[in-house]
């Protein structure tokens, strides 16, 4: 019998009885969206920026390539200095990437990244941008895991918590992001 | 030290946890670090007014899952090969090692890198791939110290908790050239994040845990706070990921309440850093998910220890469980110590649960304290 019929047939002489799946019905607590993703951002050591847009996102680009780092863009309307190349590996001296986020969860600060090409981009930058559309908010994450999208042959990953210095306590080492980025930004392009 | 760390073969809790209570300033920091973790997921949970009903939530449709089991792994296969990833069913460890080993020689893989996988501890993989001449790189930060120092882990979630960040500094000086006598976290935190940096960048193949698989998506869900395990699984064109029977979920939904509550219960984090839903292989690449039955089969022949495998892994039980902070994970006999440790773990060694009742009398407390299952 090959490993998986094995385990099938092994399956059949679970001491459980059948348990139905239970209905997900989480009552969403109002709030402000905006403001209760903002503090959220907050909590987990990333930056949000609310005002200018995409302009105010390009100035900035501009700052930091005038600092001579290598910036690559992947969000429509703003551009960098570098272009995708060939190759994931040779992402590995990027200093800010710029990528659209999807999708914002109030709850916990995360955003959605989907990524198809180089899917190592949004993790082996130095540091990350992310440029999320006010309206692309949600409360919690039972809404936002039925909104994202999550194609075939695509990394999708909630971004969150940059805490950029190292958690610790007298004797004790504990490292977050320790290899991907180590700082998130959230640009909000809609203005308030 | 060597003492403490190395102990292993079939000396019963209470002689292990004999040895970590000699030095009774490392216990009494060992307790408190975790008793830290235990706070904060005390006021993540608080944080948030639905906790109760998200715990309910997690345990029935963890136990809804595994009554559907059969069904909803064959699903996923299904689902899993609509994406182009390759799907292999294996009965025990030393099948999952073999296949691994196949896999990597087909593909000639030299480094493998790793993220956090407590499946290939229990199945004992890396030193059979490394007789085999493959280098198995680990790459969270805290199970690299414990490969480089040559211990196995001693937490599910933080695995090297029991050393104190001097010998890390020391470990550090020894194998990767750092500055003798520094201890500043930032400075090996740093020293690390280079290292690795160029494994990742140098790496065959990557290999990673699976949290959860999503049985209607055909995708796998792997949480990282490091980024390790997206840095591996993208960079080499070869990704591959171990996961046992029972973290297969059925839709986006039941991730959605699981995610709402691993990483508060594990480190009152609201969520991990990186969630990544992998749905097929990158570009020109391959993906392989190693489904491993390893005795869950067996264990689900017993009602008590059946719901055992409900367990999502958080490490709140061992956090809370006042034997484990107090006796150290090493004091335990098997890979996955604390209280669920003693659960999932009474098949392969009797002398956690039988001759010493107390842990056992721990695993009942814990569960009905954090209320998980
Ligand atoms: S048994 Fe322990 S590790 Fe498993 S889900 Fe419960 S608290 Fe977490």
């Amino acid at each position: 019998m090959s490993s998986k019929n094995s385990i099938l047939s092994a399956l059949k002489q679970s001491a459980l009885t059948a348990h139905p799946m239970p209905v997900i019905d989480i009552e969403v607590t109002p709030q402000p969206l905006v403001d209760t993703f903002a503090a959220s951002l907050a909590t987990v050591a990333g930056e949000l920026h609310q005002q200018g847009g995409l302009a105010a996102l390009q100035a900035k680009v501009d700052e930091l390539m005038a600092q001579g780092l290598q910036v690559l863009s992947l969000v429509e309307g703003v551009s960098g200095n570098r272009q995708v190349p060939n190759t994931a590996h040779e992402l590995a001296d990027i200093d800010y990437a710029i990528l659209a986020g999807e999708l914002g969860v109030a709850e916990n600060g995360a955003i959605w990244v989907s990524q198809t090409q180089h899917r190592v981009t949004p993790f082996i930058c130095e540091n990350l941008i992310l440029a999320l559309p006010e309206k692309a908010l949600v409360a919690n994450m039972h809404q936002a895991v039925n909104q994202v999208s999550l194609a075939q042959g695509e990394l999708g990953v909630f971004v969150a918590d940059h805490l950029k210095r190292q958690i610790l306590n007298k004797h004790w080492l504990w490292g977050r992001t320790v290899h991907a980025a180590f700082r998130c930004i959230c640009i909000s392009v809609i203005r308030r | 030290m060597t003492e403490l760390y190395s102990a292993s073969g079939s000396k019963v809790h209470s002689h292990k946890a004999d040895i970590f209570c000699r030095d009774e300033t490392r216990v009494d920091w060992h307790s408190k670090a975790l008793w830290v973790l235990r706070e904060k997921r005390d006021r993540a949970a608080a944080s948030i007014p639905e906790w109760e009903q998200l715990r309910q939530l997690g345990s029935e449709l963890k136990l809804h899952t595994l009554t559907h089991l059969t069904d909803y792994l064959q699903q996923f296969e299904q689902q899993c090969q609509a994406n182009g990833i390759v799907v292999h069913w294996y009965k025990d460890g030393q099948e999952h090692n073999q296949i691994v080993l196949n896999i990597l020689a087909k593909h000639q893989v030299k480094r493998l890198v790793k993220s956090k996988s407590m499946l290939t501890e229990e199945c004992h993989m890396n030193p059979f791939l490394e007789q085999h001449g493959i280098e198995v790189v680990d790459t969270d930060l805290g199970e690299r110290i414990i490969q480089l120092a040559k211990m196995p882990p001693s937490h599910i979630v933080v695995p090297a908790i029991h050393m104190k960040k001097q010998e890390v500094g020391e470990l550090f000086h020894q194998q990767l050239g750092t500055k003798k006598g520094e201890s500043d976290p930032l400075y090996l935190t740093r020293a690390a994040r280079a290292h690795l940096r160029e494994k990742f960048l140098t790496a065959d193949a990557a290999m990673t845990g699976v949290n959860m698989a999503i049985a209607d998506k055909g995708a796998v869900v792997v949480c990282t706070n490091e980024g390790n395990a997206d840095m591996g699984a993208n960079l080499p064109k070869l990704q591959l990921h171990s996961m046992g029977i029972d973290k297969v979920v059925p839709n986006m939904d039941a991730a959605g309440v699981l995610l709402r509550t691993l990483a508060r219960n594990a480190t009152g984090q609201p969520v991990t850093t990186y969630s990544s839903f992998y749905r097929g292989p990158q570009q020109g690449g391959e993906m392989h998910v190693i489904i491993v039955d390893n005795g869950r089969t067996e264990m689900m022949k017993d009602k008590i220890l059946a719901e055992s495998l409900k367990c999502i892994r958080c490490g709140g039980c061992l956090n809370t469980c006042p034997v484990y902070r107090r006796s150290g994970g090493y004091s335990y006999n098997y890979t996955i110590p604390g209280p669920i440790g003693i659960a999932v773990g009474a098949q392969h060694d009797d002398t956690n649960s039988i001759p010493w009742p107390a842990p056992y009398v721990a695993v009942v407390l814990m569960y009905a304290q954090l209320r998980c299952h």
